[in-house]
């Protein structure tokens, strides 16, 4: 049991690590530097307690950037600061770097050497779950302020 | 709203530039669009003008100002050139608008204001090792051994020391990310050549994922979601472009190295 909640917590500190530092790369205001690491933190966490239940990757990804949505709407309210500081950086540990990687150095291999049926199906394989974890990101982020826009003109 | 008096086309014409500028800003260092329209229209309504509309497209803002009972109207378009992220001059901006609000400054004010806007740049040296960190802690997440974990580190940070030199130059950032990513694959490919570790490849792709656009990506759906759909799809465009410059730099050390996949 310790060593799970010893797991969790390591997890939850090198995702805060990536937050912070592209928070900086960002150039955030000083103040805002906390809030974007431990958005990183919840943000990893979250996926990570839900891909334990079993929930695939995708819908993890989609219901993680959701709750630090919620989370950064809260924050930037409070400190009066653009959503966008939060969330983004918080959401940087997501990213599937290594799908969109591997999809791509097989795109080169298939140039170079010749194009195989193994090679299609890794990279559509990988290619695919890089752009809807991608596409579960964006619209994660976007869902909670999307339910403030409301069309307040009466149309007659 | 009673006591406002009459303003001169002069003087609707000098808070119509501050507003553009304002707005220009904003869309340069990589605001939101609701952001920017927002902005604009509370400065506008600070300063005493009865309505301000504002028209975006990626490169340019085209911005209306009306007084005096919709009478009068000033309209001006301003170019914008896109440059690195940077938040905290968003920030200053927002706060700007909030404090202008608040206690009901003029608009020399907020023309000074801008002029003294400083972007809060941290210190060099820690940039360099917090994004070697953060790569290497990328490598972490993806179940990569301590050897790759190291390597990412080393590569990641000379490659984010190489982005800084290259951004002070003033290069656009298609070259900056093309070279970056070309100096962190050479880096990360120390990894395969000589075998130093059991995981190459997730060194390999975590030692460039400084260069991740997350900003014009999440920024363009946003946009695209909220209604504004030419920007949306400009952004995603800067964004791809982006991700096909630093799959060129990626690719020439591929081809450099003769690495085969892996």
């Amino acid at each position: 049991m310790s060593e799970i909640l010893i797991q969790y917590l390591l997890n939850a500190i090198f995702a805060a690590i990536p937050a912070l530092g592209f928070g900086m790369v960002f150039n955030v205001p000083r103040y805002t530097l906390i809030y974007c690491a431990i958005g990183g933190a919840i943000t990893f966490s979250t996926r990570y307690i839900l891909m334990d239940f079993d929930i695939p990757i995708e819908l993890a990804t989609f219901l993680a950037s959701t709750t630090i949505g919620i989370i950064a709407l809260y924050w930037s309210r409070k400190y009066k600061v653009p959503r966008p500081i939060y969330t983004i950086a918080s959401i940087i540990p997501l990213i599937p770097g290594t799908y969109a990687f591997t999809a791509m150095i097989n795109l080169i291999d298939m140039n170079a050497h010749g194009v195989t049926p193994e090679l299609i199906v890794m990279f559509v394989d990988n290619a695919l779950k890089a752009i809807i974890i991608l596409a579960g990101i964006g619209f994660g982020l976007a869902l909670p302020s999307l339910y403030y826009i409301r069309y307040n003109r009466p149309i007659t | 709203m009673s006591e406002k008096q009459k303003l001169t086309n002069q003087e609707q014409t000098k808070i119509t530039r501050a507003i553009i500028k304002a707005a220009v800003l904003m869309l340069e260092f990589g605001a939101e669009s609701t952001l920017i329209e927002n902005t604009a229209q509370r400065l506008g309504l600070a300063l005493g003008v009865d309505s301000v509309e504002v028209s975006l497209i990626p490169s340019a803002i085209v911005l209306s100002t009306l007084s005096n009972k919709q009478s009068q109207s000033v309209t001006t378009t301003r170019r914008a050139h896109h440059k690195p992220i940077n938040m905290s001059i968003v920030c200053d901006l927002q706060k700007m608008c909030q404090d202008l609000e608040k206690y009901k400054y003029d608009v020399d004010f907020v023309l000074k204001t801008m002029k003294e806007i400083q972007p809060n740049y941290y210190n060099r040296w820690l940039v360099v090792f917090m994004v070697g960190f953060s790569c290497a802690s990328f490598a972490y997440l993806n179940k990569a051994d301590w050897q790759a974990f190291g390597i990412t580190f080393l590569a990641s940070s000379l490659a984010m020391f190489v982005r800084q030199e290259l951004s002070r130059k003033k290069f656009i950032m298609i070259i900056t990310f093309g070279v970056t990513a070309f100096v962190a694959t050479l880096t990360a490919s120390i990894a395969l050549i000589f075998n130093l570790s059991s995981t190459p490849n997730i060194a390999l792709s975590s030692s460039v994922m400084l260069l991740a656009p997350g900003f014009p990506f999440i920024n363009s759906v946003l946009d695209a979601l909220k209604g504004y759909l030419a920007m949306g799809w400009g952004r995603w465009l800067q964004a791809v472009l982006l991700t096909v410059a630093t799959s060129i730099g990626i690719i020439l050390a591929f081809t450099l190295l003769s690495l085969k996949g892996w």
